[in-house]
């Protein structure tokens, strides 16, 4: 478990925990490099990486050529041989050119091989709208590598649960797949400065709240907690849970809030159809929170459309505050 | 082609506007650029233009509505083209809009009328538009989720809709769901409306009375002691008679009938022969008071007390006995009871010629009171008999009319029930009536202070004080008191 010291305090961004972590793990363990596209001189295309081919060289802070799918080839033989590599993906929306090597190739081997065989990489991509970076750049894809046995997928949502969640990753003996947010990079909290790790599959009640749990993911986790603070000067109290890792997933903290509060509203980025909050919702009205929903389970999700590069239309493609805390406030009055 | 006549959204905050007034009629024609209508936003009156030559038709908007910016509100017909069926509906009211607008709910123009089209209700959508904003698809949602789900597919019969969490509470606490009202959408039952509900306290049937009309029989006693106890001012007196003297003739009369092989004579018997006896000494107490105007008392003392027959005593009921106390009372005695009241009805007291005491007894159905006629002219073995053969026809049902007509005077003896002492209520339009208690012994305080066990009865007369006074009922009560204490004085 993660140990909080006294330098709890120290704020970092999301992106420099993710570094912090990279760069506390390479110190450690020679097994692990980072492999992508422009991850080494440049610095990663939104600066996690920044710096450390300085720290740590050539030979562990690789730059590809544009070929994701070399990448995901490259990270699956090194695993396989005994390394522990963290490759990058500059776009979520190319892990599509990875797909056969993640799929067909890291998330099958260890079963294949009886366990003899296992493939302990972590492959970073960055998610998400909101960048104006339009519809082949703004993807939230978590839910097609959810769907393979075989791989993890985790998404943190601060700076603490990304280093915690990364360092846990990169120590795991699965292929992982790690989203991170284009918009939370930026974002602050605190992080300690010695490593910690947070085991896969447990989620986090990220606030306390008795009439309405909002289970979120990602970006999504901090745009219901503004949306609950506003909800709670109206006296609507939300819990907001945050699974962080879809795959392992921690059923059960999700299931003891619901039936605490006996209203669920599934809050994720990704387009509703095929999403991971059909899954969490399947999974709801068939636990023993069952008896204690009384309200339907509602799902806030992107719009079943490419993300606009209009900003105003991407802003309107996926759930943002008011749009949740106007769903939440119906919700929490037995409205819907 | 129609061309749209919209309400132009004039400033940047503005959502709706005021209709003011159309300045062309419909089927008017208008040219490009001529103005068409005034507008009112809450901050400006301004003309609207319309934007094509044509024919006005189609206005859907009564001056004063207020209608949501972009919202058509007329066409603009080119001549010869006619309006489609479809957009020609006027829209009638501008509530909804605003409603929807005092709820502070916003909803797209077209949102607006697919819903009203529709009827559905928008107070029940959640808009997932910008600011939750009810949008087309929004309705659509709600229409397809309500039209074919629910519409289509209500609960059947028995079924309720109520949330998992709000059957699990009233499983939990036994409520049935069934009599829950559901605040929720479509009046689904949640979990609130289960814990605020209070249950009705569970029915218990309030014990029904066994219904019986008051008809036959019962109505005529009902009748009667009303109209007695209304009408007659009882006085009651009570004494205490030693019956000593009375058992010891009874005993000595009973072995007379053993030895003779006559029938018993019975206590009644012997009460029925001392109070004739004591009305024959007492003729106030054996009258009747009648109307002088032929109303009131109508009844003959020959024809008193027609029961049992199953017609009911309907004489009397409502006219006899009818006499307030404001109307006059005449008493021959000279003491002077001498009210007019100015009614005018004149009474009379008919001191009776017979002597025809009834005596009351119990029946199923009620209670009958055969009458044993001219007691003071029979012995008592002859009362003893007639007596016993009233009561036993009585009981039996088969009393005459004569068996029951013309009693002067009524004894009821509750003494075999083992009742001490009560009144009774004057059997009209007789004077006065005896009742008897039980016999017992009891403690006397007799001469010199000594306290010996004597067997003791309680007898109360009640008598009409508009015929009887208390010294006149007095006297009759110690005559008899007497007579019954030393029956040998009914040889007087």
């Amino acid at each position: 478990m993660p140990k909080r010291t006294d330098n709890v305090r120290r704020e970092l961004s999301y992106l420099e925990a993710i570094r912090e972590a990279l760069w506390q793990e390479m110190a450690c363990d020679e097994r692990v490099f980072i492999i992508g596209e422009d991850v080494g001189v440049y610095g990663g295309a939104f600066g996690v990486t920044l710096g450390m081919v300085e720290e740590f060289g050539e030979e562990r802070v690789i730059d590809t050529p544009i070929s994701e799918y070399g990448i995901a080839g490259a990270i699956t033989g090194a695993a396989l041989v005994g390394m522990r590599p963290v490759g990058e993906i500059m776009f979520m929306d190319f892990t599509t050119l990875a797909m056969e090597q993640l799929v067909n190739q890291a998330a099958k081997m260890r079963f294949m091989f009886g366990g003899k065989a296992k493939v302990p990489f972590v492959l970073r991509t960055p998610a998400g709208s909101g960048s104006g970076a339009a519809a082949q750049h703004s993807q939230s894809l978590e839910n097609w590598f959810v769907h393979v046995p075989g791989l993890k997928v985790v998404m943190p949502s601060t700076p603490y649960d990304a280093k915690g969640l990364l360092l846990a990753s990169i120590r795991d003996d699965n292929p992982i797949i790690f989203v991170e947010h284009k918009l939370l990079y930026k974002t602050k909290g605190p992080v300690p400065e010695e490593p910690y790790t947070i085991p896969l599959g447990t989620a986090e009640v990220k606030r306390q709240g008795r009439d309405l749990t909002i289970v979120a993911t990602s970006i999504m986790v901090k745009r219901s907690l503004e949306a609950a603070e506003q909800l709670a000067q109206e006296g609507t109290e939300v819990e907001v849970v945050d699974p962080r890792t879809l795959k392992p997933l921690d059923e059960e903290t999700i299931v003891r809030s619901v039936i605490k509060t006996g209203r669920v509203l599934i809050v994720h980025e990704a387009c509703k159809t095929g999403g991971y909050g059909g899954e969490l919702a399947a999974i709801i009205a068939g636990s023993e929170a069952f008896d204690y929903l009384d309200t339907p389970i509602l799902r806030l999700a992107g719009r079943d459309i490419p993300i606009p590069y209009n900003r105003t239309l991407e802003y309107h493609t996926v759930p943002q505050v008011e749009t949740i805390v106007e769903t939440a406030r119906q919700l929490a009055r037995g409205r819907v | 082609v129609a061309v749209p006549v919209i309400m132009p959204k004039l400033e940047m905050a503005q959502e709706t506007a005021t209709v003011v007034e159309w300045l062309k009629r419909e089927g008017e024609p208008v040219e490009k650029g001529e103005p068409l209508l005034t507008v009112e936003t809450d901050k400006v009156t301004v003309e609207v233009e319309s934007s094509a030559s044509g024919i006005l038709a189609g206005v859907r908007v009564a001056p004063q509505q207020v209608v949501p910016v972009t919202e058509i509100i007329a066409y603009i017909l080119q001549p010869g083209e006619e309006l489609d069926e479809s957009v020609n509906q006027r829209i009638s009211e501008s509530a909804s809009w605003q409603t929807s607008k005092s709820q502070g709910q916003s909803v797209t123009p077209v949102a607006q009328r697919l819903a009203e089209a529709h009827g559905v209700e928008l107070g029940a959508i959640i808009g997932t538009g910008p600011g939750g904003r009810i949008t087309k698809a929004d309705v659509e949602a709600t229409m397809a989720a309500t039209s074919r789900l629910v519409a289509e597919l209500p609960p059947g019969p028995g079924k309720v809709r109520a949330t998992p969490a709000a059957r699990r509470i009233a499983r939990e606490r036994g409520l049935n769901l069934a009599q829950i009202a559901g605040s929720g959408p479509r009046g689904r039952i949640q979990a609130a409306d289960v814990l605020t509900f209070t249950p009705a306290p569970a029915v218990i049937p309030a014990p029904t009375a066994e219904v019986v009309p008051l008809r036959g029989m019962r109505r005529t006693i009902a009748e009667r002691m009303t109209a007695s106890y209304r009408t007659a001012p009882h006085i009651t007196l009570t004494v205490r008679v030693d019956m000593s003297g009375f058992e010891e003739a009874r005993a000595r009369l009973k072995a007379k009938a053993e030895a003779t092989g006559q029938p018993h004579v019975s206590a009644t018997a012997l009460i029925v022969k001392a109070v004739a006896w004591a009305l024959k000494r007492h003729p106030w107490l054996n009258s009747t008071l009648r109307q002088s105007s032929g109303q009131g008392l109508r009844q003959s003392s020959g024809k008193a007390l027609r029961q049992g027959s199953g017609q009911g005593l309907r004489q009397n009921s409502g006219q006899a006995l009818r006499q307030d106390s404001g109307q006059a009372l005449r008493q021959d005695s000279g003491q002077g009871l001498r009210q007019d009241s100015g009614h005018g009805e004149e009474g009379e007291i008919h001191l009776l010629p017979e002597i025809n005491v009834g005596v009351a007894v119990a029946v199923e159905e009620g209670l009958i009171v055969p009458v044993v006629r001219q007691a003071d002219r029979k012995g008592v073995a002859e009362i003893a008999a007639e007596v016993n053969d009233l009561a036993a026809r009585a009981r039996e049902g088969r009393l005459t009319l004569a068996d029951v007509a013309g009693g002067t005077f009524t004894i009821s003896n509750l003494g075999p029930f083992g009742i001490e002492q009560f009144t009774a209520i004057i059997n009209p339009p007789q004077a006065a009536i005896l009742a008897v208690g039980a016999t017992q012994p009891e403690a006397v305080v007799a001469e010199g202070n000594q306290v010996i066990v004597r067997p003791m009865m309680r007898m109360t007369l009640s008598a009409d004080h508009r015929i009887v006074d208390g010294a006149v009922a007095a006297r009759f009560l110690a005559d008899l008191r007497e007579a019954l204490e030393a029956p040998t004085l009914l040889l007087w």
